[in-house]
């Protein structure tokens, strides 16, 4: 009879383990979110900042600028996280993540359309970025499995795809910038620059329904990793599950990307990071949402106080993501697929 | 122990409109192993894959007790019926009981972790395929014969009554095939799993099958016990071959010697 503690010894171990790095990426995350409150042009200190918080006093720099802009590096980063760490997660491929594949660019055509041509409102603007991002996942889809599916023809394909609409965003943002290069370079890489208030509620509150369902479905997110036969025959009903698990994330990202712009890298690295820091044995939805908040807070910081010039945050989390993504093809390439 | 009688009414069943299975009809022994015999692509992984819900069947059904799979509960089903695929991949880096443990899905509810039915299955499963020292390592640097070992303890942790497995020991040297076999026969004997196994070695089929079911282009084209389908006649109808069959020495199941176009026949009788 063999001891029941050690063959799960390592289960269990690596659930307390779990437990303390979600807890110790808590408290970077209290952390970033003091230190993006604080620091600045001009500083706070925490106590006042609590003060004005509580007591909402008309504080403009707190309330009007540092409070959007934590709340939006949060709630984006949780956004884009949670969106690539499922498709890498469904595709059994971290390069399957929708910022490498198309879907993300697909949402975010539909954006910088909507917002530099015709100057819809953000509530329309996400709604049409969500619909882009499902017709272009779709499209995709549809584009690898002409001659018989597979996840790496799915991802050469997306990759080609999403070129194509970084051409297009590329195109748009020349016509459009003869007039507004600020808001422009948001569609770039991301940006956190200008968030108000307004666009931030309904944000928040579709963040917290994904993140939600994504833990009432992280069981059959769990089984669907073994793939697809695997799943159906331990009795996940796979089509609705899936359809369902990629229409969150699709969600997520267009809600996100009408806010912030296409934070690079965000969605790529969050899901391998906190895998990397947990056990594989956990479905890593919620140490990937807390890994991109802290990714975001953190790569605007960087940008925003310890740089000769202000950077937006897209651009020092993509500095983090290209050398992963060589190091992935290097990889997948002498494994001999991608 | 309750029986659990599986069975295919009138399975029309293929990929597109291309079809593979062409009408068969048959009931599962219970409690019993089964092997089905028959060329390669005569539909044999076709018809596995109909059982166990993989590809839905263009007409007929498969029923459990008599009611329609398509009426029960996803999760009912998978407490009754498992399967070992014919390829089984798993996530990068995952430890061999990180992955048994992914069989109770079936069982899991919203929210909680693993109880301790969900831990006392794992393990039984992890013992009956002996993988138990092997808990912590990486899938991926196990051998063959080890990783289709836990491929199948993770189907046996998922506790079903009936379970399917595709060439369970295709890529196996001779002593693994016997060892995996042999495994799986005891838990036939001794937990009265209803098994129904696809196999490619006519002679294991008949050492360890109780009954055998012979297809050919997506049909069934005969079944019963070993002694009756491994006939020369018979094994020339599924596979177009000609043989000898003899008793095998030790089990005194009927044993096929294949005969080449260079052997010289004279000796014959
Ligand atoms: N996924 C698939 N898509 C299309 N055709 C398939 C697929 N799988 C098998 N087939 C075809 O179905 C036939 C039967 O295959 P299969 O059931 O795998 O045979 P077996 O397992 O008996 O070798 C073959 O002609 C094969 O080409
Ligand atoms: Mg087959």
């Amino acid at each position: 009879m063999i001891d029941n503690s050690k063959i799960f010894a390592n289960i269990k171990s690596h659930r307390i383990k779990y437990k303390i790095i979600l807890t110790i990426m808590a408290i970077i995350l209290l952390i970033l979110v003091c230190l993006n409150m604080t620091i600045g042009e001009k500083n706070y200190s925490l106590m006042e900042v609590i003060h004005t918080l509580l007591s909402s006093e008309n504080n403009y720099i707190i309330m009007k600028l540092r409070l959007p802009r934590t709340l939006a590096g949060i709630f984006c980063g949780i956004a884009f996280a949670i969106a690539g760490n499922t498709f890498q997660t469904l595709l059994g491929n971290p390069l399957a993540s929708p910022d490498i594949i198309g879907v993300s660019s697909g949402s975010t055509v539909a954006a910088v359309f909507c917002i530099l041509f015709l100057n819809l409102n953000r509530g329309l603007v996400s709604f049409v970025a969500v619909l882009a991002g499902a017709v272009s996942a779709l499209l995709i889809y549809k584009l690898a499995s002409k001659d018989g599916y597979s996840t790496n023809r799915l991802i050469l394909t997306g990759i080609g795809a999403q070129a194509f609409f970084s051409a297009l965003i590329n195109w748009m943002i020349k016509k459009a910038s003869e007039y507004d290069v600020p808001t422009a370079m948001r569609w770039m890489s991301g940006n956190l620059n200008g968030i108000t208030t307004d666009t931030l509620p309904l944000l928040i509150v579709i963040v917290l329904l994904a993140l939600i369902t994504m833990t009432y479905l992280s069981n059959s997110l769990q089984a669907l990793e073994l793939g697809e036969n695997y799943a159906t025959v331990l009795g996940v009903n796979v089509d609705v599950t899936r359809s369902l698990l990629i229409l969150i994330s699709v969600v997520l990202i267009a809600f996100a990307t009408a806010i912030s712009g296409p934070i690079s890298s965000i969605a790529f690295l969050s899901g391998p990071i906190a895998g990397r820091l947990c056990s594989k044995n956990q479905i890593n939805t919620i140490p990937a949402a807390l890994t991109g908040a802290i990714l975001v807070l953190a790569g605007d910081f960087i940008g925003q106080n310890l740089l000769p010039t202000r950077y937006p945050v897209g651009i020092i989390t993509g500095i983090l993501g290209a050398p992963y993504l060589v190091y992935l093809l290097i990889k997948q390439n002498k494994g001999g697929s991608i | 122990m309750n029986d659990n009688i599986l069975k295919a009414n009138d399975i029309v069943a293929g990929y597109g409109d291309n079809t593979i299975i062409d009408g068969i009809n048959l009931k599962i022994p219970a409690h019993k192993i089964s092997v089905i015999l028959g060329s390669n692509g005569s539909g044999k992984s076709t018809m596995l894959k109909t059982f166990c819900r993989l590809l839905t069947p263009h007409s007929g059904s498969i029923a459990l007790n008599d009611k329609s799979l398509q009426e029960m509960k996803n999760k009912d089903i998978a407490k009754s019926i498992g399967l070992l695929p014919q390829n089984s991949i798993a996530p990068e880096g995952i430890t061999v009981a990180e992955l048994v443990t992914r069989g109770r899905f079936p069982y899991r509810k919203f929210m909680c972790s693993l109880t301790t039915e969900d831990y006392a299955a794992v393990k039984e499963a992890m013992e009956a395929m002996k993988i138990c020292d092997l808990a912590d390592r990486s899938i991926d640097e196990l051998s063959g014969g080890q990783r289709q070992r836990v491929f199948i303890a993770l189907a046996l942790a998922q506790q079903t009554d009936i379970l399917f497995l595709d060439e369970p020991t295709t890529f196996l040297d001779i002593a693994y095939q016997i060892e995996i076999l042999d495994l799986l026969k005891e838990l036939n004997r001794k937990k009265k799993t209803t098994i129904v196994m696809v196999l490619h070695d006519i002679n294991l089929s008949s050492k360890y099958a109780d009954y055998i079911f012979a297809m050919k282009n997506g049909m069934l084209i005969k079944e019963g016990i070993p002694s009756d389908i491994i006939t020369s006649q018979t094994i020339e109808e599924i596979y177009g071959l000609k043989s000898v069959v003899i008793t095998d020495p030790v089990s005194c199941s009927p044993m096929i010697i294949p005969i080449s176009s260079h052997d010289d026949l004279t000796n014959v009788s």
